[in-house]
């Protein structure tokens, strides 16, 4: 056991071993959980946002929980690799990971049987709305102009992208469509892998709108290669206050978003509920995920245990209603 | 390590580029087929069975040019030449062990955790290619240990722990 | 000027030194080892930086990727076994030298060109960025297709001996890299419904089964022909470089401008500078039947440009926030954390800070001299050990890092199927060199055909019409056009190989 303190040294080391002492009060009745270090699975890649995530999350659960919770990246697969290795884990609380919106939608295009009620839900950590932007040399100065040319535009000329195809920013594109009365595949969708590439295609003339998230655009906002027009979502994001809701601006009140949260295997212990979800919270409150998620310009949602199962059962029926619309939904399964 | 093919040694195992060219014929076949099971991109005419096709069809264009080339050579080659390691049965074995050592890991690690498996296969491959026994068990346990604290304990590596699961 | 001056002050501070000295250790040791990459560095490193101030944070990273790259090359001259991918491109290359007992040439010019190469990418990423971020950024999908087709046609040059073989071997490349979920419908290809082929053909245990387990299939059973592996004269690493600069100086500015360029594009890092730069500095070569020989000249170009790269990734990373490579798009991560946000304004707003990652970049390829030779010094205790003890180990150092890349079992199976299938291709005299190309390039093509397709309504056309795009275009079929027609059996150069012939590496 002390082997695997040792090497995240002396800083780290001393802080688990300080915070070692808190938690054993309340585990006290139940055998001693963790007794032993923990693998959080994230289903994306190192280096996006979901890895930050995690890797923020990991850390601030190890200083609380005094055993080392190691982040296990299990990609690919659009995220049913991951998903996949939490739903399967043994239930003995060494194995959680981040679930993300993915999950209520990937069953829907048939690439896995995994829906949310195949996970113990945890926490839900964060929560970012789509934004819409254009290229800084686009002529549309607002939302407005926008939608009056995407109405005006035949079909299929104007093109966007942010991620794959069937990924949450082209169903946020495919929901704002149909809101304002248009057919889902009115503004062609050019897959692309990830938001960055999509950004670049943008500044570089290859497409005329991004739908993803303003955080994941926000490099070429500032470098002033893009401009975010409006913000898929209920409220303004306080970290780019200048950027308006499409309710406001259009009438339209359409949100969705992509979210992250912690989850486990199916059947975890009670005991082990009870902490995780505590300490998620106190997690969630620190002053160091909320400096960290601001960092990145992150969006800030929780949700305890119970809020989260309904907002993924919410969310999974919402996903199949809008990829049905879309035409995206395998209709087999 | 094979050298080029010499009359009096044979280091390399191959059959002729005939024998070649329609394997990767068949198996390019079974590829294009395959796509015609993929659903079409929504809107489009060309959808994720493009790309196989078009590789199918080029890997079937090598091949037909392998073919082709041989068969316009004055001197037919053989069908198979064997290597002359594969007329020693000691060295046939050192090849199947080889492999039978990955197998076993592939099959056993999980249940048996990392240090075991590992263990099990170097001080058995060792001691087959000739190795003194008390050099094999350090070198066994040495290897074992090091991978172990550098992969698992430095680098975060979730190695599997297996019946270790209670100790580690 | 005051900025610059507060950039050494946060430099050479006891602490900074420190945590630099530790991370190229560190970086070191993760190069060499098969399977950990630089990528992997950077993702561990991450979680220690939370709790550092910015200069350190960003210093540990800059220094472990640069160290890793060129540690990568050891375990791939001494055992054909690359220990990141950025050295696969020229590991048959270096392990030939080691046959023939050029072990010190080859791991002296190895360091010092990636120092070199290390130190023009940094030079050019301090007095360019801003500039050449503009150029990288106009590159939209139709221009990064016809960038992946030449990068494919780099894999007939790369193969050694017979071009039919060599691109057969790349298509099958290519075939493997469509298992998985395509890249424009999201739709899952030849996965048969198993979970672990949705995220497709692993690229790192590809390499590590075709390069290192085919070489130990092959040690097998040739294990009694001598006890080591060769008998290494003892030599001084730094013998006979000067001539080597004096001869191929052209070489190294080749690599290295390539490598840069290559590492500024969004999308390709420093392998695939590698395998571009091996394969032109071959092209280019006045004795291009050396290559594949276990000849200096292509190791030259690729080793220094596949650190050269990692300066470049930085260029747009630090301009526009888009990754350059893999290991920026962690960087960047990092960048906003510690309040350094990607764009234009970063070098006026916290201008100290960018100077003082520059300066740790030039000093962290400073200290990779020393350290470095001490790598390879004492790595050249392996080669003295008897190869009946040595292959047992290597197989698990090759099944770990398989494991490591996908965190399961499936990274294990991967090696030991494309380790076979390796060795079976190279009893036939097909290259594996070519496959491993069409694997890294295969995603990249296809995604960016069907993108541009969609946005150019299905019109071919349109990939003409962009100036770049039409200028990479009109290349792309020229070079094709003049390949295939030397290619076929009844073409102008049509002299058929014998199958016996070709050189097996």
């Amino acid at each position: 056991m002390s082997k695997t303190i040792d090497r995240r040294g002396v800083l780290k080391g001393a802080v688990a071993a300080g915070a070692a002492g808190i938690i054993a009060a309340p585990a006290i009745a139940q055998p001693k959980w963790p007794a032993r270090p923990i693998t959080m699975i994230c289903p994306w890649g190192a280096g996006g946002g979901t890895d930050a995530t995690a890797r923020i999350v990991a850390a601030l659960l190890e200083k609380s929980l005094g055993q080392p919770v190691n982040v296990v990246n299990r990609t690919g697969g659009s995220g049913v690799v991951g998903h996949s290795a939490i739903a399967t884990a043994a239930p003995d609380g060494y194995t959680i990971g981040m679930l993300t919106v993915e999950i209520s939608m990937m069953h829907h295009m048939g690439l896995t049987q995994l829906t949310p009620s195949d996970y113990t839900a945890l926490a839900l950590m964060n929560e970012d709305p789509p934004g819409v932007q254009v290229s800084a040399s686009s002529p549309y100065k607002d939302i407005k102009a926008l939608a009056e040319a995407i109405k005006a535009a035949p079909h299929g000329k104007l093109k966007a992208s942010g991620t794959g195809q069937g990924g949450i920013w082209h169903l946020a594109l495919v929901g704002w469509l149909l809101a304002m009365g248009l057919k889902p595949d009115h503004v062609a969708w050019a897959p692309s892998n990830g938001a960055a590439p999509a950004m670049q295609d943008l500044a570089a003339g290859g497409i005329d709108i991004v739908t993803c998230s303003v955080p994941e655009a926000r490099a070429m906002l500032d470098a002033g290669k893009a401009r975010s027009l409006a913000i898929m979502a209920k409220e303004r994001n306080p970290q780019f206050k200048d950027v308006p809701t499409l309710n406001e601006t259009l009438g339209i009140n359409y949100s969705v978003g992509a979210w992250r949260g912690i989850g486990g295997p199916k059947g975890l212990p009670e005991n082990v509920q009870k902490i995780l979800a505590a300490e998620l919270k106190k997690a969630y409150d620190s002053q160091e995920y909320k400096d960290f998620m601001n960092a990145r310009g992150f969006g800030m949602t929780f949700a305890d245990q119970a809020g989260y199962a309904a907002f993924m059962a919410d969310g999974d029926k919402a996903m199949g209603t809008a990829m049905t619309a879309a035409g995206l939904a395998k209709k087999a399964s | 390590m094979a050298g080029p093919v010499t009359p009096d040694k044979v280091e390399s195992m191959r059959f002729n580029d005939t024998v070649v060219g329609l394997a990767f014929i068949a198996l390019a076949a079974t590829m294009i087929a395959m796509t015609f099971s993929f659903p079409s991109f929504p809107g489009q005419a060309y959808g994720p069975s493009l790309f196989p096709r078009i590789l199918g069809g080029g890997i079937i264009f090598c091949a037909l040019v392998l073919i082709l080339r041989e068969r316009r050579a004055a001197v037919a080659a053989p069908w198979l030449v064997l290597a002359d390691w594969a007329r020693e049965p000691r060295k046939v074995l050192s090849f199947v062990l080889t492999l039978a050592a990955m197998l076993f890991y592939v099959l056993a690690s999980d249940r048996l955790g990392f240090i075991p498996s590992a263990f099990l296969v170097q001080i058995v491959l060792l001691l087959w290619f000739g190795v003194r026994p008390l050099t094999a068990l350090v070198v066994a346990v040495g290897m074992t240990l090091l991978v172990h604290w550098f992969f698992g304990s430095m680098m975060l590596v979730p190695l599997p722990r297996g019946i270790l699961d209670s100790v580690l | 000027m005051q900025a610059i001056a507060t950039a050494f002050g946060l430099v050479f501070d006891l602490q900074v030194i420190g945590v630099i000295l530790a991370s190229a250790v560190f970086g070191m040791f993760v190069g060499a080892m098969p399977g950990l990459t630089a990528t992997m560095a950077t993702a561990l490193l991450v979680p220690v930086t939370f709790f550092m101030p910015p200069v350190p944070a960003l210093g540990a990273i800059v220094t472990a990727t640069a160290m890793a790259i060129f540690a990568g090359d050891i375990p791939a001259a001494m055992l054909r076994m690359p220990g990141t991918p950025a050295s696969a491109a020229y590991a048959d290359e270096s392990y030939e030298m080691t046959k023939k007992g050029q072990l010190d040439l080859c791991m002296g010019v190895n360091l010092v060109f990636s120092v070199l190469g290390g130190i023009f990418g940094v030079a050019v990423l301090i007095l360019a960025a801003p500039m050449l971020a503009e150029v990288a950024i106009n590159f939209s999908s139709f221009e990064y297709f016809w960038l992946a087709c030449l990068g494919l046609t780099c894999a007939v040059f790369i193969g050694t001996g017979d071009p039919v073989k060599g691109l057969l071997s790349l298509f099958i490349g290519l075939a493997i890299g469509c298992v998985g979920i395509d890249p424009a419908a999201g739709q899952p290809r030849f996965t048969f419904g198993n979970v672990d082929l949705l995220s497709g053909i692993n690229f790192i245990p590809t390499l590590i089964g075709m390069f290192a387990v085919s070489e130990l299939l092959r040690g097998s059973v040739s294990l009694d022909q001598g006890s080591t592996m060769v008998q290494q004269q003892v030599g001084k690493l730094m013998t006979g470089i000067g001539a080597v600069w004096r001869k191929y100086w052209k070489n190294f500015f080749r690599g290295s401008i390539l490598g840069t360029v290559i590492g500024a594009l969004p999308g390709a890092g420093a392998d695939i500078a590698a395998w571009v730069s091996y394969a032109v500095s071959k092209k280019l070569s006045k004795e291009p039947e050396k290559f594949g020989t276990g000849h200096l000249e292509g190791i030259v170009d690729s080793t220094s440009a596949n650190n050269s790269a990692l300066g470049g990734a930085w260029i747009p990373a630090l301009v526009f926030g888009i990754p350059g490579d893999s290991i920026t798009a962690i960087v960047i991560g990092v960048l906003y954390m510690k309040g350094m946000n990607p764009g234009p304004s970063v070098f006026l707003q916290t201008p100290e800070l960018i100077y003082a990652v520059f300066i740790i970049f030039i000093l962290a390829n400073i200290v990779m001299f020393p350290l470095g030779w001490a790598a390879i010094k004492s790595a050249k205790q392996i080669l003295r050990v008897p190869r009946n003890i040595l292959l047992p180990v290597i197989l698990i150092f090759c099944m770990v890092g398989s494991f490591a890349m996908t965190n399961s079992i499936y990274g294990v199976v991967l090696m030991v199927v494309m380790g076979v299938f390796g060795w079976v291709l190279e009893e036939h005299g097909i290259p594996i060199a070519p496959l491993i190309l069409g694997l890294v390039l295969g995603e990249m093509l296809e995604q960016n055909f069907m993108t541009s397709m969609i946005k150019s309504d299905g019109s071919f056309l349109f990939f003409f019409e962009r100036p770049i795009a039409g200028v990479l275009g009109v290349c792309t079929l020229i070079v094709w056009g003049l390949m295939l027609w030397r290619m076929l059996p009844f073409g102008r150069h049509g002299q058929p190989v014998p199958a016996g012939e070709t050189a097996p590496p």
